[in-house]
């Protein structure tokens, strides 16, 4: 009889999970206008990454900037082209010496608990971000203060002037959420925020769905288009693709293998770079491979490398080659730079020779999961001038670690290619974390000091900065991979945003 | 047979307790690079300690898994270091998803299994071969490459399922039905021809025993004997075979639920260990053993049940 009950009760739990599959014949959900409030309807998307927090203080920008977004008002907004325009913070000003930033804030916003925006809020979100250790806290890491002028004014000082601060405005740190809720636990799972769309917490499941929806109380109708956001999220590339070519989601990006699939099915290709790729020479003074001391040795690698050929192969095509780490949207870029070392394997011989390395060297580089192709190339093409590549594999999780803790004296990488001071911030300073062994010159300092103050010339100064670690081959860059940003242009139209990896939520529109 | 049960109770906590300490004490030799993992690479070294102690990483082991069985015994998994969400509330969304999974592609594959199983042992001839030859095919061609094919056909080709799923909190059970119909497809192709091989080799080894012949000597039905007598007698070794593929599909599925997107266990635990994400690994580890046990409970009850020979006293 106890089997017999056991038996029901197995059938009544089996019997229960079937009809969670069991009943009712398939309604797909929804896509279009429930047609109550703004107008757009619902705006699918498709995201790579998952959301660590919503708490404004542990944000990280990359792919996850339009959850954040929707959810967050920014002080500064980055329009598509990267220029800077008013968002929570309507006027903004430095004064001489470059030293404090003066903000004046909107007096209209009101966030979703109800709270309104003024400069003590405003304060209290600097605040907690600079105390609270989040991963992009040292994007503001030279704010010494945050102070309230008036009830909308506040301004920031820096230690030391900081070019990138404005543009760092427009991310994380830039991110306004409502002071009495950063205090919560629940910050991390629910934003309070001033943006166009709320989260529908209750339709949310972290790591895979967040639904949002509009607003009722937005200060800026124009910037809220649809009545609906969601975002899926898909970190499987054969997902990803699934998804967007049988209509699940609207946009997402791709990739040049998936892409022939989506174009196939006709979607609309947006191209733009964030990155460049290709190998750092982190060890410019040679601390644990000497020859990497002499310039000639790094310009031979340089010279080594089939620039065309690895896109070609590699990227099918998709990409731009380059030889500097500059992006193409900045002053401190230069056309001519892009092709400083023509690919010439005579050439890099006899460098190598010139360097005393006729016979080569033994060189390290820690391998990626998912890059042995690129490092196959590489360990052939350095193999060509003599030079003997050592993979050592490298988990992923360990893997930047490793490399910005000079445990390599190079590394294959793609990394962003921001804003120059942003470059300079990341790759070249010797504070920054690619540049792991601390590498200097009294001329690239003096080049560096002179793009920090310069203010709004700041830009054309890093031209210098450029010309200097590409003539001293700091690095061996490929190509500038595209982003390959497919969407289904019969309802959605999407402005590609320069130098990120995802366009801004305020970059789509519905299509009428 | 109460006493059977508390003995099988305590067994599983003990298991419980020795997979609980085997496991921290792995994540903790692999755990250096969480903080780097947590505050991503542009993070400085003063960041990267300051998170270490927060999280107590700066702790010795012993210190570490003591804090946190002394939180989980109360019924606290705490907090994913990553996402900040609570453990049990991160289990509870995912689990039901790939519970129904899972536990929809066993009922279907012991229902198919021993259909075909039965009807290959007693008919032989032709029905045989084809499911001895499906069963080497079934068994050779991965789930995914399966899922894959299904997804291109069924969904992106002719529209007919949704390509990745559908389900999240607020979908009505037809998202369900339709989301979760092409994984299990997949996942019972692979799995139905082993399972029929099984039933098939037992049946076939029950209907040599004496006692078929006597009963048929008493002319009892063929019927009778093969649903009644039969069945019963050779269904242990099919039932052991689901459990073995119940328990290998809690992680053989990851697979699966990446390729459709679901929002399942499998994608949880394999973020979260990459990531090392320990209060969520060891959250995800311990309802998995959880199942496993109860799995085999179920698995020996209804042994019992099927053949009083087994049953204990």
């Amino acid at each position: 009889m106890k089997f017999n009950s056991l038996a029901t009760a197995v059938a009544i739990v089996s019997a229960a999970a079937l009809g969670l599959s069991g009943c009712a014949a398939g309604n797909s959900e929804p896509s279009a206008s429930s047609g109550e409030g703004a107008t757009g309807g619902t705006l699918t998307l498709g995201s790579l990454a998952d959301i660590k927090s919503f708490d404004p203080a542990q944000a990280h920008l990359g792919h996850q900037m339009p959850i954040y977004q929707a959810a967050y008002d920014t002080l500064i907004k980055r329009d598509a082209d990267g220029t800077l325009s008013p968002m929570l913070a309507t006027e903004w000003s430095y004064n001489d010496d470059n030293t404090v930033l003066t903000l004046k804030l909107r007096d209209d916003v009101t966030f979703s608990d109800g709270a309104k925006l003024d400069a003590a809020a405003a304060k209290a979100n600097l605040d907690h971000f600079l105390a609270d250790n989040g991963p992009d806290a040292q994007q503001i890491a030279l704010v010494s203060a945050v102070d309230v002028v008036d009830a909308s004014t506040i301004s920031i000082t820096l230690s030391e002037p900081d070019p990138a601060l404005e543009f760092y405005l427009t991310q994380a740190p830039g991110l306004i959420g409502s002071p009495a809720a950063l205090a919560t636990a629940d910050i991390d799972t629910v934003p309070v925020g001033s943006g166009p769309y709320v989260l529908d917490a209750a339709n949310s499941v972290s790591g895979s769905q967040f639904t949002f929806t509009a607003n009722p109380d937005y200060w800026d109708p124009d910037t809220q288009k649809y009545d609906k956001v969601v975002f899926k999220v898909l970190a499987d590339m054969t997902a990803r693709t699934n998804a967007l070519v049988s209509g699940q989601i609207d946009a997402a990006l791709l990739d040049p293998k998936t892409g022939a699939q989506a174009e196939g099915a006709g979607l609309t290709l947006t191209e733009y770079s964030t990155d460049w790729m290709g190998l750092f020479l982190f060890d410019r003074d040679g601390a644990i491979t000497p020859e990497l001391k002499d310039v000639r040795v790094r310009q031979a690698i340089n010279h080594a490398i089939d620039r065309a050929t690895i896109l070609e192969q590699l990227a099918l095509g998709q990409g731009e080659v380059t030889t500097q780490i500059f992006n193409k949207d900045t002053a401190a870029y230069d056309a001519g730079l892009d092709n400083a070392y023509p690919y010439d394997p005579k050439k890099a011989k006899s460098l190598l020779a010139a360097a005393g390395y006729e016979d080569g060297f033994t060189l390290r580089l820690p391998l990626l999961p998912g890059t042995e192709a690129i490092l196959a190339v590489v360990t052939q093409q350095l193999a060509d001038i003599g030079i003997t590549v050592e993979q050592e594999s490298v988990p992923q999780a360990n893997y930047v670690a490793d490399i910005s803790g000079a445990k390599y004296s190079a590394a294959w990488f793609s990394v962003f290619q921001g804003d120059p001071w942003v470059v300079i911030k990341q790759q070249i300073a010797t504070t920054a974390g690619y540049n792991p062994f601390d590498s200097t010159s009294p001329d690239l300092a003096a080049a560096l000091l002179a793009t920090q103050t310069g203010g709004d010339d700041s830009a054309e100064l890093a031209h210098a900065v450029n010309e200097y670690v590409v003539d001293e081959a700091w690095f061996a860059p490929f190509f500038r991979p595209s982003q390959m940003y497919y969407s289904n242009s019969e309802v959605v139209e999407v402005v590609p945003q320069t130098q990120q990896a995802v366009p801004s939520i305020y970059n789509y529109s519905p299509v009428n | 047979m109460l006493t059977f049960l508390l003995k099988r109770l305590v067994a599983g906590v003990v298991v419980l307790f020795a997979i609980a300490c085997l496991t921290y004490t792995l994540l903790y030799f692999s755990s250096a690079n969480i903080a780097r993992n947590i505050l991503g690479e542009y993070a400085t070294a003063e960041q990267l300690t300051a998170k270490s102690a927060e999280l107590g990483l700066d702790q010795p082991l012993i210190i570490r898994f003591l804090g946190w069985l002394g939180q989980a015994l109360t019924g606290d998994l705490g907090h994913s270091w990553f996402t900040g969400q609570s453990v049990a509330g991160a289990l509870f969304t995912r689990l039901p998803v790939t519970l129904a999974l899972i536990v929809s592609a066993i009922i279907i594959i012991a229902i198919l299994a021993t259909l075909l199983g039965m009807a290959a042992a007693v008919k032989r001839g032709w029905i045989d071969r084809v499911v001895q030859t499906a069963a080497v095919i079934g068994d050779a061609i991965p789930g995914f490459v399966l899922a894959i094919i299904l997804v291109t056909l069924l969904a992106i080709q002719l529209s007919l399922f949704p390509a990745t799923s559908s389900i999240s909190p607020d979908s009505p059970a037809s998202a369900w039905v339709a989301s979760l119909t092409l994984p299990v497809i997949a996942i019972v192709i692979n799995g139905v021809t082993g399972a029929a091989q099984q039933v098939r080799s037992a049946v076939i080894k029950q209907l040599e025993k004496d006692y078929v012949r006597t009963l048929r000597s008493r002319g009892v039905s063929e019927r009778v004997i093969l649903f009644k007598h039969v069945l019963r007698s050779a269904a242990p070794a099919g039932l052991t075979v689901l459990s073995l593929q119940f328990i290998g599909m809690l992680g053989g599925v990851v697979i699966i639920e990446q390729i459709f997107a679901l929002p399942g266990m499998g994608a949880l635990a394999v973020a979260s260990t990459t990531l090392g994400d320990i209060p969520l690994v060891m959250g995800v580890v311990l309802y998995t053993v959880v199942i496993v046990i109860i799995v085999n409970l179920l698995v020996d009850l209804a042994n019992g049940w099927l053949n009083p020979k087994v049953r204990v006293s």
